[in-house]
């Protein structure tokens, strides 16, 4: 075995550069208020006032009886349970047609223009999406929208005024489609470049032995891009759980009933508002415990698959 | 890794992980440091000791009326106090700008807090000067400042005996119609609810809507109804609400206006689409496209709809009516209050600097060029002439005020204990027609019953 090397300048500053700053930072800008926030919800600091009278688990209990907030959690577990599968799927469906789904002659290629539909496709998340946001708004706009006007002009006179962000039935739906127009282009330029990361040989071998196209979606592609997708879901559904932004724009008083309430603007009017940080920091801390648990579980299905294959 | 440089390397990590962090506990814990500041001589043209050459730091909330008129102020004090300069910092972000100011201890020296953003008023009470000082001394011209305002401006502000801020802006709270339209259509201006009604149907004959609202805004339509049932029953109905008592929202006059309110909407008086329509969007509907002819609205909408008025509407306001005509106070009463309240933190650093420059635009130059820039009073009377500058809104305005004399009253419980979200969302359903009167007030009742019942929320009692 190689002699161990002593701590000269070399390693030293390797180890400072690479371990130690990062790790100061990450202490001082993650952990610290990590910390902080927990300290605080146990207190009921207004935030404006340099008093932070300790009040223990109160904050806690009382959300556990505070029908808002529970409304909130619920919206968000909603937008956490749709919005990935509804995006991924759009998203792969997508990569799949640009790649893979072109002509049967010839070698395995996308369908043609597939170069412009995935420039296309990139732009809405190219855009800032607070601007998506002020965007759609203006599109749903009961009286002045485009969508209304589209559907009143082919003859759908029912939609004359319809309010989409201001009825109970459809301002989920229509916030939802909005995250999902922003956010499906990025994962289909990620699901892309995972395709093209398969040997092509593959693909084609496949095609030789008479596979259509959902047959090589479903049975190669969909199992070599495994390890994307699941990343792309614990990317996209710790984003469904803040979510804040689309909301915020599209319906900043938390839409009809409630019904597009999430957690992050929940905590943004109880502290800035409502003048009580101490709740919100309660909030923000249950909300960090629902996205744990959110990861944890994704981590627990992967290990329970890999078990099953054994 | 030898021992040596394990332990050396544990030592480094614990003296950057754990110094960095107390640091900053420590820097956010000297919070405590007074502000004492320098303070120059008492005099009768200095009532409040302003240090010669001090600088005051504003901030002011840069909303419909902007932040000139408080820098026009600050010139004027450049001239009455020896080489005082005034930092005007505009802002619309009030509560996240200043969060951190007032937990470090450096507050600004005056802050107007408004806007959508803008602190909980009841979090500041304890971190602010009483102002009692203010309007106790004389105003640039010689006369007690008190003596110079409308009856009733101070009331809102005055929590517990103490004046916690000074509203600066008056406010006049009513329903506002395009006076040609009304004219071109022979309509006249109804002065009870079941006139509302009849209105509604008369207007419905010529294809246009009564009301709308916006998103945002549905919340007007409850400032309307609690205004109207304060007429129709009196101050009993006003300090019932104010006290949050039980059953409040049952009340006689307040069932008698939110029933009427609940005809009109079923009915099909609301222009559609509301609760999905950003509220000044809505607000166009009424003063550009005139597809709705009555809007309940505070007398700021003259300037917040300035460019979006179609020519000669003429927009006029009158009181929010009662429900009947043998309502408790007169017809004539009216929402009179004022807004953008502006505070004195105690830890400020030239507070001296903060008071006198509130002073000054109590005083009436500054006020009259208030009134004159931006088409609307200052809570200092007689700032307005005749021809409100050639402001309908304006000219109603000061005839509204005049006309209610000692009738005029206001409420503040909405705003008080940060009901306005929460009751936003209920409006909208009702606005919508997608809850009846009896659900609406059930739950207006619950969000009231929660607050009164909740020991960590202070109360003001309303007398």
């Amino acid at each position: 075995m190689a002699r161990r090397r002593q701590l000269d300048l070399d390693r030293a500053s390797l180890l400072v550069v690479f371990l130690l700053v990062p790790f100061a930072l990450y202490a001082v800008m993650v952990l610290w208020p990590f910390a902080q926030a927990v300290t605080y919800s146990l207190t009921s600091w207004s935030g404006f006032s340099p008093d932070k009278p300790f009040v223990g688990l109160d904050n806690y209990t009382e959300l556990l009886g505070d029908a808002t907030f529970l409304k909130a959690v619920r919206n968000s577990l909603l937008l956490l349970l749709i919005l990935p599968v509804v995006t991924l799927g759009i998203a792969f469906a997508f990569a799949v047609l640009v790649t893979v789904g072109g002509p049967s002659a010839g070698g395995v290629r996308g369908v043609r223009g597939s170069a412009f539909y995935r420039v296309i496709s990139f732009f809405p998340y190219v855009i800032p999406a607070i601007v998506v946001g002020l965007v759609w708004a203006q599109v749903y706009d009961p009286n002045n929208g485009l969508l209304n006007g589209v559907l009143t002009n082919v003859g759908a006179d029912g939609f004359e005024a319809y309010a989409w962000l201001g009825e109970k039935r459809t301002a989920m739906a229509a916030t939802i489609g909005v995250a999902v127009w922003g956010m499906v282009g990025f994962y289909m330029v990620l699901f892309i470049a995972a395709i093209q990361g398969i040997d092509h040989e593959v693909l084609e071998a496949a095609r030789l032995d008479g596979a259509g196209r959902f047959r090589v979606a479903r049975s190669i592609i969909a199992p070599y891009l495994s390890g994307s997708v699941r990343a792309a879901y614990i990317y996209i559904g710790i984003f469904a759980l803040d979510c804040f932004v689309y909301v915020q724009a599209l319906n900043s008083t938390g839409g009809p009933d409630n019904s597009t309430l999430v957690i992050t603007q929940q905590i943004y009017t109880t502290a800035f508002t409502k003048a009580d940080f101490g709740k919100a920091c309660a909030m923000g801390v249950v909300l960090a415990l629902i996205t744990f648990a959110f990861v944890g579980l994704l981590r627990l299905a992967r290990l329970a698959t890999k078990a099953g294959r054994a | 890794m030898s021992q040596l440089d394990r332990r050396g390397f544990l030592r480094f990590a614990g003296v950057v992980g754990l110094t960095l962090p107390t640091g900053i506990a420590l820097a956010s814990c000297s919070s405590g440091s007074e502000a004492t500041g320098a303070t120059g001589e008492v005099s009768a043209t200095n009532p409040f000791g302003v240090a010669a050459d001090s600088k005051v730091d504003a901030v002011i909330f840069d909303g419909g009326y902007g932040v000139d008129y408080v820098e026009n102020a600050g010139k004027i004090l450049g001239g009455t106090q020896d080489g005082v300069s005034v930092q005007v910092t505009a802002s619309t972000q009030i509560a996240t700008q200043m969060q951190p100011r007032f937990v470090a201890g450096n507050p600004p020296d005056l802050l107007d807090n408004s806007g959508a953003d803008k602190i909980a008023d009841s979090a500041l009470f304890e971190q602010v000067d009483d102002l009692t000082e203010v309007v106790d001394a004389v105003n640039l011209e010689g006369t007690a400042i008190r003596e110079t305002l409308y009856d009733g401006m101070l009331n809102d502000t005055t929590v517990n005996g103490k004046l916690v801020a000074i509203n600066y802006c008056l406010t006049l709270y009513g329903i506002w119609y395009s006076a040609s339209l009304f004219e071109e259509k022979g309509w006249s201006v109804p002065t009870t609810w079941a006139e509302i009604l009849e209105l509604g149907a008369q207007a419905k004959a010529e294809d246009l809507y009564l009301f709308g609202w916006g998103k945002e805004a549905a919340d007007y339509y409850l400032t309307l109804a609690i205004d109207s049932a304060i007429v129709e029953g009196g101050h009993d109905v006003r300090i019932a609400l104010g006290n949050l008592a039980a059953d409040c929202w049952s009340l006689p006059a307040v069932q008698a206006v939110l029933t009427a309110m609940g005809e009109a909407v079923a009915a099909g008086y609301f222009r559609p689409g509301g609760a999905g329509t950003q509220f000044t969007a809505a607000q166009a509907q009424w003063s550009q496209a005139k597809e709705f002819v009555l809007y309940p609205s505070g007398s700021w909408i003259e300037n917040e709809m300035k460019e979006q008025t179609a020519d000669d509407f003429q927009m006029t306001g009158f009181p929010a009516p009662p429900a009947t005509a043998s309502s408790v106070l007169p017809a004539t009463a009216v929402h009179a209050s004022a807004g953008e309240p502006f505070f004195v933190p105690t830890k400020a650093k030239n507070k001296a600097g903060g008071k006198e420059l509130l002073r000054t635009m109590l005083s009436k130059e500054a006020a009259t060029a208030f009134a004159e820039a931006k088409l609307a009073s200052t809570i200092v009377k007689g700032t307005v002439p005749e021809d409100g500058f050639g402001s309908t809104a304006l000219v109603s305005q000061t005839k509204m005020i005049e006309a209610a004399g000692a009738d005029a009253f206001s409420h503040t419980f909405k705003d008080l204990y940060g009901f306005g979200p929460d009751m936003l969302v209920l409006w909208n359903s009702f606005l919508a027609g997608d809850s009846s009167v009896a659900d609406l007030t059930k739950k207006m009742q619950d969000l009231t019953d929660a607050v009164r019942e909740d020991d960590s929320i202070t109360k003001v009692e309303v007398k």
